[in-house]
Formats: structure tokens, sequence, C-alpha cells
């Protein structure tokens, strides 16, 4: 039972959950950066919401199947196709021996998941079957996927039955982002005035934008050590600012420590969305205290835990 | 139970579900940062080169349940670890399409190429800490002269096997990627291999001693 890579797409990966509890060795969280989309497309399946799925970016790959294999698409805008025919995200789908799957480019967000029925075989390594590309482990090879690859189904399950997300389910994408951020270790470098500007500014993703980080672009931020300090522990969500002014956000391949001053750090309550930020897309900051960022991501536990349990694995 | 004054200085939120420890040297931190591990479910525990960071699961804990708990284990006092006896010798090709920063280093310090080669092979490091991405190592005790600070601008991908120094340490880059450290030597020593039993070879505590090597004898 396998899928056959006939076009891989601009970066199609194999992700899971997030490696935990390695940040000591240097080894990041890797995993989904859309851990949410991940776990709908999964649920549909009646997979583990992390078993290892594609994570496709910014352009779609086209797969063969070997044989019927029962999938789902979650996650980013983009326009799909099995067999020639358009599929819809947000269902289980039926593909018969020999389907095409073709998934265009994602027009709006960055990431799409594609999930099989009973998971994707991949590499598991340092607890985790994700995909960390620098130092080509995890997944597939260690590598986002080329044309020619075959896949391997850890099992086959054609017996799904076929399940749609609810509506108020499905999240509603968008080119423009409030995320939820507190104060960090280095917070206290910024002036006032400094601190206003990270929370009044209409930020803009900048073209550099990957799984490892993203540029804000925006105003000059200055910070009073000019940028020095001894190297510390960053983490996904950490929001740094060097010498030069330019702050960046850490996502979820980011190195575990970092000698750039860290002034704030996303809440984990939307930390799932950085997989979905975008180049050229607009983000606002909002500041919240550590206990209200708490409260959001318990809210947000709360709301969808009826549909997703155990989604405190999840987000 | 409200903290006191002086462990609210010592314990300080990074973020909803993130503690920062002020530890002061290296070897605190790695002291303090092994106890946490030791005693607690904490999702992550990491030593930065001053300070310890915690992660904790806030869906288990609150926040101040979890600077409690570490206020706890601080008031515990701790101890560093015995380290382990073992000198590296780290082969280092300096300078030229290696070392892409090692001539604006020399103009930085005002020393000549061979006498920055000699300043930098010329003792022995400890390991500080390991970290930033697998196989990284921080190796403490650069000479004073050398103590220049990171690039304003870190380059988007540095070569695996770069030896870059910054704020008084040496930083041995296993992986290619992002990095912010000028960049004065390449090495070919192992740092990491995900095919080893032990993927880590070079751990904290550990003295490194570099050597200066021609292109040619390192096979690059």
């Amino acid at each position: 039972m396998s899928v056959e890579v006939l076009a891989p797409g601009l970066q199609t990966t194999i992700q899971a959950g997030a490696r935990v509890g390695m940040r000591h060795l240097g080894v990041p969280a890797s995993g989904a950066a859309d851990p949410l989309s991940l776990a709908l497309a999964n649920r549909l399946l009646g997979n583990d919401l992390l078993a290892p799925a594609l994570e496709v970016t910014l352009v779609g790959p086209t797969l063969r199947f070997n044989a019927p294999t029962a999938i789902a698409l979650t996650g980013g805008v983009a326009q799909a196709t099995l067999g020639g025919e358009p599929i819809e995200f947000h269902s289980t789908i039926i593909a018969k021996q020999g389907d095409e799957l073709a998934i265009a480019a994602v027009e709006i967000g960055t990431r799409v998941y594609v999930a099989f029925a009973g998971g994707l075989q991949a590499q598991e390594m340092l607890g985790s079957c994700s995909t960390y590309m620098a130092a080509g482990f995890g997944g597939h090879q260690g590598r986002a996927l080329v044309e020619g690859d075959v896949l391997q189904l850890q099992k086959q399950n054609t017996n799904t039955d076929v399940a749609r997300t609810p509506q108020e389910y499905r999240l509603a994408f968008s080119s423009t982002w409030a995320l939820r951020i507190c104060r960090s270790a280095e917070s206290d470098l910024l002036q006032d005035e400094q601190l206003g500007e990270l929370t009044n500014t209409n930020w803009i993703i900048g073209r550099r934008a990957d799984r490892m980080g993203m540029q804000l672009d925006g105003p000059m931020i200055s910070v009073s050590s000019d940028g020095r300090m001894p190297s510390a522990p960053v983490f996904p969500g950490t929001i740094q600012c060097p010498g030069n002014g330019s702050p960046f956000i850490l996502s979820v391949d980011a190195g575990t420590t970092g000698g750039y001053p860290r002034i704030a750090q996303l809440a984990r309550a939307d930390r799932h969305l950085l997989g979905q930020l975008r180049s050229g897309d607009h983000v606002r900051f909002l500041p919240r205290r550590p206990q209200e960022a708490i409260d959001a991501l318990h809210a947000k536990h709360n709301y969808w835990r009826e549909w997703l349990p155990g989604i405190e694995r999840v987000i | 139970m409200p903290c006191s004054d002086s462990t609210a200085r010592t314990i300080k939120a990074c973020g909803d579900d993130l503690l920062s420890i002020r530890t002061g040297s290296a070897k605190d931190a790695q002291a303090f940062a092994e106890q946490l591990r030791a005693a607690g479910e904490w999702q992550e525990v990491v030593a930065g080169i001053e300070s310890v960071v915690v992660q904790f699961d806030a869906t288990l804990i609150t926040i101040d349940e979890a600077r409690q708990q570490i206020a706890a284990e601080l008031a515990k006092g701790y101890t560093p670890k015995a380290l382990p006896d073992v000198l590296l010798e780290i082969p280092v090709v300096y300078g030229g399409e290696f070392g892409p920063d090692f001539d604006a280093v020399c103009e930085q310090t005002g020393l000549s190429a061979e006498e920055l080669i000699a300043l930098h092979t010329g003792r022995e490091y400890d390991v500080e800490l390991v970290g930033f991405t697998p196989g990284f190592v921080y190796v403490g005790g650069l000479a004073a002269v050398l103590r220049i600070p990171r690039r304003k601008q870190p380059r988007q991908r540095v070569a695996a096997g770069s030896v870059g120094i910054a704020d008084g340490r040496t930083g041995l880059y296993a992986l290619a990627g992002p990095g912010g450290w000028p960049i004065i030597g390449r090495t070919t020593f192992t740092l990491f291999d995900p095919q080893a039993k032990d993927p880590f070879p070079v751990r904290v505590g550990m003295r490194i001693r570099f050597i200066a090597v021609s292109a040619a004898e390192a096979g690059l």
C-alpha cells in the first residue's frame, strides 16, 4: 500500500507531533507548523490526531495512489483535484487505485495538510516522526519529498466512515492576523515607546519566512543593549530583535538558544497559527499578561474539545 | 504564597508558559538545569549561558505553582556534577573561503592572521553549553582581545562545520543554517551523528583544543 510522488510541490514534508524534552540537546520541536490543521485532517480518518501526514507549503504536490486509500485535506485555501475532479477540504475522500491527487498553489495561508487513513510510515528519531530538514532526520529520509519518492502507509484502512468537519470547526483563513504576545526576558530592554511600537504597528511578514522563522517588516525597534546578550533559550513564538532593529519571530524548526534579545513571546494559544503566516500577511500583536494568555488557551481547548478530544496534546 | 522580592527578581516569566531563572555562570546554569530535569515533570528545561528557562504545561499547573516549585528547588541549592575528563582536539582550517569573516576579525582586533590563529589555538577551553541546533557547541574562555560582538545582521546560511567567535566564546556549527557569529574557519570534526548510538559526541564540561590545519589536511 503506497503513494507515489509524481511532483513534489515547493516543500512537502512528513510532519507529526513535536519533539518534546530534547531542547537542552539542541533538538528543536519540528512537527506540523499548524498542528491544529494536522489534527483536523487526522480526525476525519479516525487516526491519532498527530499521526504522520504530509505538510504542503505554498505549492502542492501531485500524488498517485497504488491502492484504494481514504484521505483528508485541511489547512490553507487551495484547489485540489482527485482523478481530475475537484475535491473539497474537510471531508473524508476515498481515492481509488491509480487516482492522482493534485494540489494547486495555496492562495490564502501557507500550509495544507494531507492525511491518510492509518497514517504514513516515517522514520522516528529522538521521539517523533516529524521531518527536521536542517539535520536531515525524521519523516521521509529527513528531507522534503522529491519526484519518484514512494511513501508507505502504516496499515491499509479503507473502511473509514466518511466524515466532514462541522462548519464551526473549519478554520477561516485570511491575510490579517491578531496574535497574543506576552513580555519576554529582555522586554525590559525596550523603552515604553518601543514596546508600544511593537503592539501598535501593522507588521508585515517579510520575504524570509519558513519553518525556522519569519522576518517582521515595519519600524526599526532599537534595543538598549545594541542587540548583544549571552546566548539564552528560545522557543517557537519567541520574538527576537538583533542590532539592526529588524525583529523576527521563531517557528517550529528554530534553534533552541539564541543571542539576540527576546522582546516578546507568542502565547501558546496562538502558536499553532505560526504555520499559516505568509510573506506579505499583516500581523498585529496583542499584549497579554501570562494569566490572560493562559485563560485564552483554556478557552480555545474548551471550544475544540468536543470535536477534537485530546486537543491539549495538539495546541 | 507570594514570592519574596529576591525570588521574583531571579525567576521571571518570559511567556505564558515559560519561566527564566537567572543563575549567573554557565556551570551554575547547567547544574540547576540538571537538578530541575531530575526533579520535575517539565516539558523543557534548557540552560543558556547565564540562565535556565523552564517550559511548563499550562494545562497541568498554573504559572504560580510552577514558580513556587522552581523557587523550592532554588532554595535547596545546587551543586555542579562531576564533569567528563576528556580533551578533544578539533582541527580547524582558518580563513579563506572557510572563514569568510577571518579578515574582518583581524582588522577589528588589530591582529595579524598568524597572531589570530596562534591566539585561538594557544589555549585549552571548556565546553560551556550545547544547543541552538543538534551538535552546536559553545566553547568558553576566549582571549579578551577576541571578544567581538555578533554580526548585526545574522547570515541566512553558514556552512556545516563553521567555527565562529562572538562575545568571548567560540561556536561550532554542526549543521548548515542561519547564524549570527563571525565565521573564522571550518572544522571537519563530527559534532552530530544521528546514526550513532550517541548522536552527541561533545558534552558540556569536555575540554577543547583547536588545531590549525590546511584544507588539504582536513580533506576539505
